[in-house]
Parts: structure tokens; C-alpha cells; sequence
């Protein structure tokens, strides 16, 4: 006798189901196999012949095994709704436990709402923590939200800088504040064991770390009687700085450091934590302090000397515009007693510090959360869909509960907490999506946000990404679970278990709203792309293409006159022109795009002005006579400057066009007589005019410019150009310590690294822009496929009655792709408009391209209508091979 | 698919409740007495008779128990439920419709 069991075990192999159950079938159809055979071989049939005919329906072991486990896995019969609890805590335990098994159970939708929502809430959570990281932590000051900068109001309306003898007469007379500081940037050349090292400084008055509420963490503060300037070359170290090239020595206070040949005592080391965001580079964190140490004797301690910052703690109960306004009437009262010294349009500005800082990125950074609060909101009515849809299949087990007494009230409460746990667990995704991106965003940040923020998840962070979940639970579930309990439940359970229509109009509406915001988003992006676009293609003037720069310092007791400053420069250049590779050098004091400015007052000989204070000024460039032919900027009239143009001659200018054009007023500039900065100085003559540079940022407007030669006014900052496509930065580095092995060689970069920066800010909101506009997109063809999808499949019916009375496939493609369509366009419309309201709000940030740009606008629309209809097509083509005889017969 | 394959697994329902309300029988029975009642013109074997069994089983409409006798191996006999007894009266009525509406319309025997 076989043993019928192992045979029927090895025919079919493992059953899916629980092994007690398993083997209970292996026996049960063992015995009908057993039975089957035996009869056979009762009627004559051979033995071998009827163990083949009584196993042969088990040869496809595949489907037997599936039909077998389908059959008898215990239906994952819906989980018992919870009991009609009397206590809300143990309702809403109830509810969640509830949920959670009900998305265990339908793991495709899960996953979609999850990953939509993830992706929503992601983007929202990496925004703000910029966002937070920029504008809302709190700056590393005692009650920073009391300490202002100060300054002369800068064309840009932010606070410039201010001179000596204003600032002692405002912090005399001023009310608004409990205390003004005053600094200044500060270069030190530390020389150490090994090469000399510059650090970044700032020269500040003795109570500016008592005002920012901060102290050194060893050593002591200044002391004012240290503030004057026979003593105060005194000097505290940053903690960095302390560490790099003091080997954290913790007796270094009242070590004697040797900067510019000068000697500087060390009061002080600053702890870890600090970093002095005053500081003028965003990118290049404050090393060392030392003391301002001015009288108003000094020369450079006037009022037209402006090259100072004010800081100002302002006075319990005044505010940033009161103490404006306080600074207001001051200047007014300066200028009276001083006309000379304070041009009619001048004025005063008051920022709180922060924005003092940031600058010009909140604006970025508002236009940021706008996009990805649309991508959330589209996020939201994709999950809004998903759960319109899944109403149809939860019919029959609300109907039940409200069969059983749920009110609708309780009803909505259950629907909704099963809204927040499926937001709570797109939010923890989302939060987990924004941790992988951080080190992506930071990357991509210009230095001017990184350098104040340190992105990362933290409290705040995480609080907004609930807050944001708990609302989107809002929004996406809302519509549905009213929905839901609005229609007839009970008469559902009889209803084959369908809400009727299943909110169809509201899916469609849904769609309609997800398009248009997907529009707004995407022509803000492509606007944004072709700004950038446009700003990277302006011609700055100059070619940077092959160009390195290197900076360097001539600090010190050696160059304190200006003939081995010239000495230096040509011994430097001559070097580095011997450079394999190396076609041309020259030296400049500034170069543009470079983030410096050095402006002087621009007095023409022969166009007097009643007040020279009045006077415009222009940019200075400080360049040796090969500057021109480095930079590839071309000469327009006149002369360059030559190797002849050196003290003893005539004073040679070269203006920029520009300046030609708006000072000159159609007069020849050429051979006029100019004097720059004071009218105590020097006449020079204009010998040339050559073409603009851009030079701020590339999007401005072009700036009044001019040159002064070198060998006649010897700047002691350098950045040194170099051109030469083959030339190995090394090489140059090397031939220019050999020159200089006193000087401190600094930011060591090619010209175009200085161009990219420029625009940093506009580049990493176009990435950002682009990126959010992509997911819209994405998220709006699932959207709008879902959508389809479904109501065509609820329309499967229709379609099959349609063609069952001859309607051709074209027919059904209009009838179905109709209603899509018309939805489709009505989202495209409604987000062209909602783009053009919007259009006011983005044109700041705009270069050379309109907010309106109707190329732009058609091509997103088309863009968008055209994925949107492809995001039919599958739907569509299901539709028309439905089998009309199956179509009626479907429920 | 052919027509008479969705016909048949329609009936099937209908003639293992009908041969259970009889009393109760095992598995290879119900196949045996399918095979011999209608002549061989429907056929269940293993592959598509358990699963049906334990699909019914599992509504509630039929029970299974297992019944030891000394000297056979053990068999399994399948019993209408109540639910069963209900299932199975509306199913006689709605295949009663169902012929005498397919009689109507394609006369399947003379009146």
C-alpha cells in the first residue's frame, strides 16, 4: 500500500498556511487519491496506469497549491471595528490600533499615501529647517533681538558704514540705546612657526563683547583705558584660532604675538561656541579681535571717513523704528552743523541684526516655503483621492458601524484618526527624507546661508513637521471622512458595499486643483531657470575664462611707504610672469564680482558743485598697466596706463564708460581734472576710457568705475590676476612665495569660482525650484492617473452598454477622455491665473525676464497638459478593449 | 474561458449542498456521486473540489469534521450548516428562475 500522504506531499509541495492545517489537507486528499486509485484498480485498470490516472489532476502543483491556499486562508475578514467606547482616550487607543491593522491590510495604498505624503512633508520639513536655521534661531548674543547695526543708509537701504566722529557725536547724543559699539575689519598677518598666516579680524571698541552680552572664556575683556591709540594693541583669540596656532596653550594670555611687525599682547581667548557673525565675510569666520584704539584727532577718524560699523543694544521699550527715527532727527541736526561733511540725500539706517546679516536671502527663502506648501497641498489632494477611492471599499464596514449605533460624529472621529496615523507616518518619513537630504542641501546652499545656518533636524524642526502632518490630516482628510458620513450607511451594506458615485465630482475637482497648483509651481521654476539662465550668460565686462587670482597683504612696518610696496608688486608680477604657462599678471586691488568695494568722492575740476559732499562716487580699481589686457577689458578712447605713469608724473585716471557717460554729461572726459576722495589730495588727469564691469553682482546695473595706476597709488591689498590656460596654480603659489615669502597668500581660486559665487543665492533657489517642481509634477500625474483610473474602471459598465450598442472605440476614448480633459484644462487655466495674481510677488526676483513671459506660461501649460494626458492614456486604453459581454456582467 | 466552464463552477455550489442536505458525505463521495448522478457530464476531481469545499467551509455554509473508524483511515465528512440550508433554498430558487427565463427565451424543452 502506497503511503499516500508523502506521495500527495511531494506532488503538491508546501502549502501557505499554518502546518497543523497543512497536513490535515495532505491527509484528506490522500485519502480521495487513495480511494480514487483503489476503485480504479477494482475496474481492471493496471496498478501503474491508475496511480497515474488518480494523481494526474495534482500535475499542476502551482495553481492546486494556490487554489488550495486561497480557499482556505482565513479571509482577512475586515478587523472588528472598535466597540462604541464610553471613554475618549480608550476610543481613540481603540481607533488607532484600528487604523493601523486597516492599513496593514491594504499595503498598496499605504505605501502610496505614505511615500506622497513623506515626500510633502519632506520638502516642507528641509525648507524650514533653512529657513528656521536663517531667520528664526536665535543669533549666539545675549537678547539679540535688541542689538542693531547702524550705519549710513547704503543705496541698497541697508546699513553702510559710518565714520569715526559721527558715531562719538551719536553715541553722545542718541537716547534709543543702552550702549553703541563700533568696529572694524581688521587683516592680520600672523607670522608663526612656518609661513605667514592671515586672519580674519575685526577691530572693535572695548565694550563691544559687553554689549553682545558675550565673554572670553579665558583671559579677560578689553578695558576701555586700553581704547586709545598708544595702547591698544591688546588682542583675544578665537577659539579656532587658539587651537590652530597656539596648540591650546592655556597659559597663552600675556604671550606677545608679532602681527605686521607690530606687537600685540593676548588678554583673551574666546570659547568654542562663539562665532562672531558681525564679522564682514560671511565665509570667513573672525579669528582675532583687537581694539579700535581711535581719537578724533586722526586723520581717518572724520565724518567722510566712513569705513566703520555700528552695533547697538537698543534701550528697554525703544524699537528699531523709534530708534530710527531718534538717528533720523541726529543726522539732521549733524548735517546742519557740518554741510560739508553729509551729502543732502544722506540718511541713517537702523536693521535689526539679523536681517543686517542675512541680507537679501529672506526673500528667497519666503518664495522657497510658498513652493513647497504647494507641493504639499498637491500631496494632499493626491491623499485625498487615494482615500475618496478606498471610500467605496470601506462602505460596508462603516455601514455596519453605523448599523450598530456609531453616530456620525463618531463615525468622522474614527475616520479622522485614521487620517492622523496615516499623516503621523508620512511625517516620520518625511522627517527621515529631510535627515538624507541635509548634507545634499547643504552642499548647495550659497555660503552666505550656510555660514550663519547649520541645517539640521532639531526640535523646532521636528515640531513643524508634526504640526504640518497633523494639518495635512486635516486638508486630505477631511472632504472624505464628511463624505463618508453624509451618505446613507446603512443602506450600503445592502448596496453591495458601494458609496454611490464615490465622490467622483469631488475626485475630478480635486484633479482640477492639483493641476493648477502643479502650474503655479512649475512656471515659477521655469522663470526662475531662465533668470538664472540669463544671469549666467551677462557679459561682466571682463573674461574670466583661464584667469587664477590669489590675494595677498603687505602689511608691516616694511611697507609702511609706498615705494617697496611698488618694489614688491613688480618683483611679485615678474616672478610669476616667468611661470611656464603663464601669458599675463597683473595686480589689482579689487577685482569685480570679488565682494569688496572701495569707494571715493569724484570731483571734477571742471564742473564744480556747489557742495562737494554732493559729489557722486566711484568705484576705485587700484591696477598695474597689464590689469586691462588680463582682463580682457577693452579700451575704448585715450590710453592705458603704461610703465611711464609712475609718481613723478602727471597723475593718470582711466574711467569706465559709464562713468564717462553719466559724469560728463557729453563733455570729453579725456585730459579733464579730477580729484578723488577728499579735495586735500592730488588733481588727476583722465588719459583713457575703457568698457564697464559688473562690478557687485552680475544682476545689478552697471557701477560708476575707475582705475588708478598702481605705481602711482600703491595698494597694499592685492589680489593678483593671472592668465594662462596651461598654468598649474602650484607653480604660480610657488613663484609668488619666492617673491614674497613675508606675505600671506590667500584665496587661492580661479576668477569664474568668483562669478559662480555671485549668483550662488539665485542658483540654489533655481535647484530648489526645480527640484520642487519636478515632484509637483510627478505627484500630479499620479494624481491625475489615479483619478482616471478610477472612474474609468467605475465606468466599466457604461462603457461595455456604449459599445454593446455600437459605439466605436473613438467614441468611448471621447466619452471617457472627456470629462479628464475638461478637468485637465480647467486646472491649466485656473493656474495660469493663479500665476499671473502671483506674478508681482516673484518679479524681484527676476533677471531680464517677466513674470508674465508668455512663451514661458504656454510651454509649462502645454507641459503640464501634456503629462496630464498621458497620465490617461493607460486608463483610456483599458477602456477600449473592454469585453462589452464582461462589462454588463460586471457588478 | 469557455461558457460551460463558468456554468459549471456556478452549479458546483448547488450540487455539493444538495447531495450534503441528503446527509452528510466525505469528499471523494461528493466527486464519486457528481460523476455517476450526471452521468459523467460533470467531472470534479482533487484540484478543484477541495478548494471549493473549504471556500464553503469557510462561509459557514458547510462543516467538516474529521471521523476515525477502527481500521480505515480517517475521513473527512462535510455537513450543511443552517446557513447552508438557507444558501442552498435560495440558490433552487434563483437557478428555478434562471431555467425557467433561459426555457422562455431559448425553449429548452417543449411546454
Amino acid at each position: 500500500m502506497p503511503d499516500w500522504h508523502a506521495i500527495v506531499r511531494a506532488r503538491i509541495g508546501a502549502i501557505p498556511v499554518d502546518p497543523a492545517r497543512e497536513s490535515d489537507i495532505f491527509d484528506e486528499l490522500a485519502q480521495h487519491v487513495a480511494e480514487h486509485y483503489a476503485d480504479l484498480v477494482a475496474n481492471g485498470t493496471p496498478e501503474d496506469r491508475a496511480m497515474d490516472a488518480a494523481l494526474a489532476p495534482l500535475a499542476d502543483r502551482a495553481r492546486v497549491r494556490l487554489a488550495i491556499a486561497r480557499a482556505d486562508r482565513p479571509r482577512p475578514s475586515t478587523p472588528t471595528p472598535p466597540a462604541h467606547g464610553t471613554s475618549l482616550i480608550a476610543d481613540l487607543s481603540a481607533d488607532v490600533r484600528y487604523a493601523i491593522r486597516l492599513l496593514r491590510r491594504s499595503p498598496a495604498f499605504t505605501a502610496v499615501a505614505l511615500l506622497t505624503l513623506a515626500i510633502g512633508v519632506g520638502v516642507n520639513t528641509a525648507t524650514f529647517s533653512v529657513l528656521h536655521a536663517v531667520l528664526l534661531r536665535p543669533l549666539p548674543f545675549a537678547q539679540p533681538s535688541r542689538l542693531v547695526m547702524l550705519g549710513e543708509r547704503a543705496a541698497s537701504g541697508h546699513a553702510s558704514q559710518v565714520g569715526y566722529a559721527t558715531f562719538v557725536d551719536w553715541k553722545a547724543r542718541t537716547r534709543s540705546f543702552d550702549d553703541l559699539a563700533i568696529v572694524r575689519d581688521w587683516s592680520a598677518t600672523i607670522a608663526a612657526a612656518g609661513e605667514p598666516r592671515r586672519v580674519s579680524g575685526l577691530r572693535v571698541s572695548a565694550n563691544y563683547f559687553r554689549l553682545l552680552g558675550v565673554r572670553p572664556a579665558i583671559g579677560r575683556d578689553f578695558t576701555a583705558a586700553e581704547d586709545d591709540p598708544a595702547h591698544w594693541r591688546v588682542l583675544i583669540l578665537s577659539d579656532a584660532l587658539w587651537r590652530r596656532q597656539f596648540g591650546a596653550d592655556p597659559s597663552v594670555v600675556g604671550r606677545v604675538v608679532n602681527i605686521g611687525d607690530r606687537d600685540y599682547t593676548v588678554v583673551g581667548v574666546m570659547p568654542s561656541g562663539f562665532d562672531d557673525l558681525i564679522g564682514a565675510h560671511y565665509y570667513r569666520p573672525v579669528e582675532a579681535w583687537s581694539l579700535l584704539g581711535y581719537d578724533t584727532s586722526l586723520s581717518y577718524a572724520c565724518r567722510t571717513c566712513q569705513h566703520l560699523r555700528g552695533v547697538g543694544r537698543l534701550r528697554a521699550g525703544a524699537t528699531v523704528a523709534s530708534a530710527a527715527s531718534d538717528l533720523h532727527q541726529l543726522h539732521e541736526q549733524l548735517r546742519r552743523e557740518h554741510p560739508a561733511d553729509y551729502p543732502l540725500q544722506s540718511d541713517v539706517t537702523v536693521e535689526p541684526l539679523r536681517s543686517g546679516i542675512a541680507g537679501d536671502v529672506s526673500g528667497a527663502l519666503a518664495l522657497l516655503m510658498g513652493a513647497v506648501a504647494l507641493v504639499l497641498l498637491i500631496a494632499c489632494a493626491n491623499v485625498a483621492n487615494l482615500l475618496l477611492a478606498r471610500m467605496g471599499a470601506r462602505a460596508a464596514d462603516l455601514g455596519l458601524r453605523a448599523a450598530l449605533g456609531a453616530g456620525r460624529s463618531r463615525i468622522v472621529r474614527q475616520l479622522m484618526t485614521e487620517n492622523a496615523v496615516i499623516a503621523l507616518a508620512g511625517g516620520l518619513g518625511g522627517v527621515a527624507l529631510t535627515a538624507a537630504a541635509m548634507s545634499g542641501m547643504t552642499a548647495l546652499a550659497p555660503e552666505a546661508v550656510t555660514r550663519i545656518a547649520r541645517f539640521r533636524v532639531d526640535a523646532p524642526v521636528l515640531a513643524f513637521s508634526a504640526v504640518v502632518s497633523m494639518a495635512t490630516a486635516m486638508v486630505f482628510g477631511l472632504l472624505p471622512a464628511l463624505r463618508a458620513a453624509r451618505v446613507d450607511l446603512r443602506s450600503t451594506i445592502h448596496g453591495g458595499g458601494r458609496i454611490a458615485g464615490s465622490g467622483r465630482a469631488a475626485r475630478l475637482l480635486l484633479v482640477g486643483g492639483e493641476v493648477a497648483l502643479a502650474v503655479v509651481l512649475l512656471i515659477g521654476a521655469a522663470l526662475t531657470l531662465q533668470s538664472v539662465g540669463r544671469l549666467l550668460r551677462v557679459d561682466p565686462g571682463f573674461s574670466s575664462d583661464g584667469v587664477l587670482t590669489l590675494r595677498t597683504a603687505m602689511l608691516g612696518s616694511a611697507y609702511a611707504t609706498p615705494e617697496p610696496v611698488v618694489a614688491k608688486t613688480a618683483q611679485m608680477l615678474d616672478r610669476i610672469r616667468a611661470v611656464p604657462g603663464v601669458a599675463s599678471a597683473a595686480a589689482a586691488s579689487q577685482v569685480p564680482l570679488g565682494g569688496d568695494g572701495d569707494r571715493f568722492g569724484f570731483h571734477i575740476q571742471e564742473r564744480p558743485s556747489s557742495n562737494p559732499a554732493d559729489d557722486s562716487s566711484v568705484e576705485r580699481y587700484g591696477v598695474t598697466p597689464d590689469y586691462f589686457d588680463v582682463m580682457r577689458i577693452p579700451l575704448l578712447r585715450g590710453r592705458l596706463f603704461t610703465d611711464a605713469d609712475r609718481s613723478t608724473a602727471e597723475m593718470a585716471l582711466i574711467v569706465s564708460q559709464h562713468t564717462a557717460r553719466a559724469l560728463f554729461a557729453g563733455d570729453d572726459p579725456l585730459g579733464k581734472h579730477v580729484k578723488i576722495g577728499g579735495l586735500e589730495g592730488p588733481w588727476h588727469t583722465i588719459v583713457g576710457v575703457v568698457g564697464d564691469v559688473r562690478h557687485a553682482d552680475v544682476g545689478a546695473g552697471t557701477d560708476l568705475e575707475m582705475y588708478t595706476c598702481q605705481w602711482q597709488v600703491a595698494d597694499s591689498f592685492l589680489t593678483i590676476v593671472v592668465r594662462g590656460e596651461t598654468a598649474v596654480p602650484g607653480d604660480v603659489t610657488r613663484a609668488l612665495r619666492s617673491a614674497a615669502p613675508d606675505l600671506p597668500i590667500y584665496d587661492v581660486a580661479p576668477l569664474r569660482e568668483l562669478l559662480a559665487r555671485s549668483i550662488a543665492p539665485q542658483r540654489f533657489v533655481m535647484t530648489l525650484l526645480a527640484i520642487f517642481g519636478a515632484i509637483a509634477l510627478l505627484l500630479t500625474a499620479v494624481g491625475v492617473y489615479g483619478v482616471i483610473a478610477s472612474t474609468i474602471a467605475e465606468r466599466t459598465r457604461e462603457i461595455g452598454i456604449r459599445m454593446a450598442l455600437g459605439a466605436g472605440p473613438a467614441r468611448v476614448v471621447r466619452t471617457v477622455a472627456g470629462e479628464g480633459c475638461a478637468v485637465v484644462a480647467a486646472g491649466v487655466a485656473a493656474g495660469l491665473l493663479l500665476a499671473g495674481a502671483a506674478a508681482s510677488w516673484l518679479r524681484h526676483d527676476l533677471y531680464g525676464i517677466s513674470p508674465t513671459d508668455p512663451a514661458t506660461l504656454a510651454f509649462i501649460a502645454l507641459t503640464v497638459a501634456a503629462v496630464a494626458a498621458l497620465a490617461h492614456a493607460a486608463p483610456v486604453l483599458r477602456a477600449v478593449r473592454v469585453d462589452p459581454s464582461m462589462a454588463l456582467r460586471h457588478d | 474561458m469557455s461558457g460551460e466552464n463558468d456554468l459549471r463552477k456556478g452549479s458546483a455550489e448547488l450540487l455539493i449542498l444538495a447531495l450534503l442536505e441528503e446527509r452528510d458525505r466525505h469528499g471523494y463521495e461528493l466527486a464519486k456521486l457528481i460523476e455517476d448522478r450526471s452521468a459523467g457530464a460533470i467531472v470534479f476531481h482533487v484540484a478543484t473540489l477541495y478548494p471549493l469545499l473549504y471556500r464553503l467551509e469557510r462561509r459557514g455554509v458547510i462543516n467538516g469534521r474529521w471521523v476515525e473508524k477502527p481500521g480505515t483511515r480517517r475521513r473527512r465528512f462535510y455537513r450543511l450548516t443552517a446557513e447552508g440550508q438557507n444558501v442552498l433554498r435560495a440558490q433552487r430558487r434563483s437557478w428555478r428562475a434562471f431555467f425557467a427565463a433561459l426555457n422562455r427565451v431559448a425553449r429548452l424543452r417543449h411546454a
